[in-house]
């Protein structure tokens, strides 16, 4: 019987409450806005097929709670991700002091679960694993209510191994295309990565079965 | 594939801690988990061809816990499609469930479809996982069918067995195909023929009156489709009939994501019945006894489990009646690595139905099999009936050789 594979790719979106970080998903997947704030509870997502190069990926995009009172389904859905999305207000300095926890935090889990759960395909080098960050909110006030400059932030993503950095407003659809159109090319490139499994080897020293942990971080 | 299969540690804790519901409704014998807050609408696991109610055993430990009511059911030896969707009604009639979301894998999924469409009134919400729209192709593939009521056992498992698919598997996978494995093994023949004749005999879901929203595809993307998941078409058929469904892919788990991604399917399973308007319930989790976390209601009556084989039409494997007085701790899911448990010294041994179980404190059991007559006597006779089956149709083909010589001569 002939195989079909689908490739999947996994973004995952971390950041404080109230970045926007639903409505830059709701603005990519279904082109809406709604000025209604409501508290992602746990974790959701989307799924959009794009196609890219002369090929189409599912490109499934996961929304996660900022606060921590709502993060009540745990990290399970970390495992697998092929680029991670920091998103920040620009508006506001805390939500950009934070995304360096958001990016150990995210570091941290994925690695965890890779050992406790030998799986192959998610950060084994976490100097490399592609991020993608986005100052959204750059509307509110036209820029005057501004905190956090732009010179600031591309330098805090080139200290971090040159992330690619997008400003965007989810709600007058600014730069939110771009922004994910390079976020599926970095998680394309990360997918095609992925360390296929290797049936178990045997260790002629110990002369024992041996089954590959995956993540070595 | 692993030479010996040892249960993991998660599923011996699960077996302690939960009961199987065994109850009789009409002709019709029931094996069930019933587990989580009775207040919620519960969450019906339908299992595939392969599959018994003790596959979902992951789903229904974390699912209680986080406040879901969890009910995992044994396909029962029904013959066709409207026989089962009687019996299925009688036996939620029974256990007095009215609205429920249910979740199908394979064979489960199309039952879950079958009974959606029939029943409307009753399914709220459908979780659909490697299943299909219709029957044709698997009676095409299968063309003795109907005398699969007639092979015998090991025939019957080598088929179910060989669409099971073997090979270079991630450790996790490959564990969750030996212990499926392990439960087709505790599948009699009546089992197997039954669910095969399901999948076989003529049937087609039509057009449901549930609205797509309430409908979940789950899918491993990274799956090579065969006759126990469906073939690429088939699927292409269940995304055209619900193109608004919401597609939860898992980029891989093998053919029995529920237990090689557990923690993915089961945040899955939970945001769909979030979605679909469940309303979980922690706090009525922690006023539920260790010993039967919210069974089923008091009209059915529980039989015990024993470790009789499946083969009398109940039975399970391990003895609940013993684990349950051995204090087991959980273990990582999956985990089938039992050798750093320090084993005690003082070992009692119990012998029930021709099985010896050695109990150690530490919570480790084993177990050795002796086959009893009866089921020497019940092999011989399942060869023989191949022996004089083969003789049968060799003699068939004898004769029509002999009549084509006949009419040539002629």
């Amino acid at each position: 019987m002939p195989s079909r594979r689908r490739t999947l790719l996994k973004v995952i979106i971390l950041g404080d409450s109230g970045v926007g970080k639903t409505s830059l998903m709701n603005q990519y997947v279904n082109k809406k806005f709604s000025n209604q704030y409501k508290a992602t509870i746990g974790a959701d997502f989307l799924t959009k097929e794009v196609q890219f190069e002369d090929r189409l990926f599912t490109l499934q995009i996961w929304d996660t709670a900022g606060q921590e009172r709502f993060q009540s389904l745990g990290v399970a859905f970390y495992r697998g991700a092929d680029c991670c999305v920091l998103v920040y207000d620009v508006n506001s300095m805390k939500s950009f002091e934070n995304l360096n926890n958001w990016r150990d935090e995210f570091l941290i889990q994925a690695c965890l679960l890779n050992l406790r759960l030998r799986w192959q395909a998610s950060p084994s080098d976490p100097e490399n694993f592609p991020f993608v960050v986005i100052g959204n909110k750059i509307d509110i006030d036209g820029g005057n209510s501004r905190v956090v400059s732009e010179k600031k932030a591309r330098a805090w993503c080139a200290s971090k191994g040159n992330i690619p950095y997008f400003e965007t407003s989810a709600k007058e659809c600014v730069n939110v295309e771009e922004a994910f159109q390079c976020i599926a090319k970095d998680a394309l490139k990360s997918g095609e990565e992925e360390e296929l499994y290797l049936p178990d080897t045997i260790d002629v020293g110990n002369s024992s079965q041996q089954r590959s942990t995956g993540c070595e971080c | 594939m692993k030479g010996v299969f040892s249960a993991p540690g998660d599923y011996i804790h699960f077996k302690s801690q939960v009961p199987l519901h065994k109850i009789p409704i009409g002709t019709k014998q029931w094996r069930y988990y019933d587990f989580g807050p009775k207040a919620v609408p519960p969450l019906i696991c339908l299992p595939g061809t392969a599959g018994t109610a003790d596959v979902y055993y992951k789903q229904i430990m974390s699912l209680s816990m986080k406040g879901y009511r969890v009910i995992s059911v044994d396909i029962p030896r029904v013959w066709n499609h409207t026989e089962w969707i009687q019996v299925f009604e009688k036996f939620l009639d029974a256990i007095d469930v009215h609205h429920i979301h249910l979740y199908g894998t394979s064979l489960g999924g199309f039952l879950a479809q079958l009974f959606a469409l029939h029943r409307p009134r009753r399914v709220r919400s459908l979780v659909l996982s490697n299943t299909f729209l219709e029957t044709r192709s698997f009676s095409a593939a299968m063309p003795w069918a109907p005398i699969a009521s007639w092979t015998p056992s090991f025939l019957l498992k080598r088929y179910v067995l060989t669409g099971i698919r073997d090979g270079p598997h991630e450790p996790f996978i490959a564990d969750s195909v030996d212990f499926v494995v392990s439960q087709v093994e505790t599948l009699s023949r009546e089992d197997l023929a039954s669910r095969l004749s399901l999948t076989t005999a003529d049937a087609s879901v039509g057009p449901l009156l549930l609205s797509d929203s309430a409908i979940t595809i789950m899918d491993v993307c990274h799956l090579i489709l065969n006759l126990f998941t469906s073939c690429a078409f088939l699927k292409d058929q269940l995304s055209e009939r619900y193109p608004e469904a919401r597609r939860a892919y898992l980029k891989t788990g093998g053919d029995f994501p529920f237990l090689s991604r557990p923690d993915e399917v089961n945040l899955h399973l939970q945001l769909h019945l979030r979605r679909v308007g469940v309303e979980a319930r922690p706090d009525l989790v922690h006023n539920i006894p260790k010993d039967g976390l919210g069974g089923s209601s008091g009209k059915e009556k529980n039989g015990d489990d024993t470790d009789k084989s499946r083969k009398d039409g109940e039975g399970t494997s391990g003895n609940p009646s013993t684990e349950r007085e051995i204090p087991h701790s959980p273990e990582s899911t999956g985990s089938n690595n039992l050798d750093n448990q320090p084993l005690e010294s003082e070992e009692c041994c119990h012998l029930n139905h021709q099985v010896a179980l050695y109990v150690f404190p530490s919570g480790l059991t084993k177990e050795k099999h002796f086959v009893p007559t009866e089921t020497r006597v019940h092999f011989m006779w399942e060869y023989a009936v191949l022996f004089y089956l083969l003789r049968y149709i060799s003699s068939l083909y004898i004769i029509d050789n002999y009549s084509l010589e006949f009419r040539q001569v002629m």
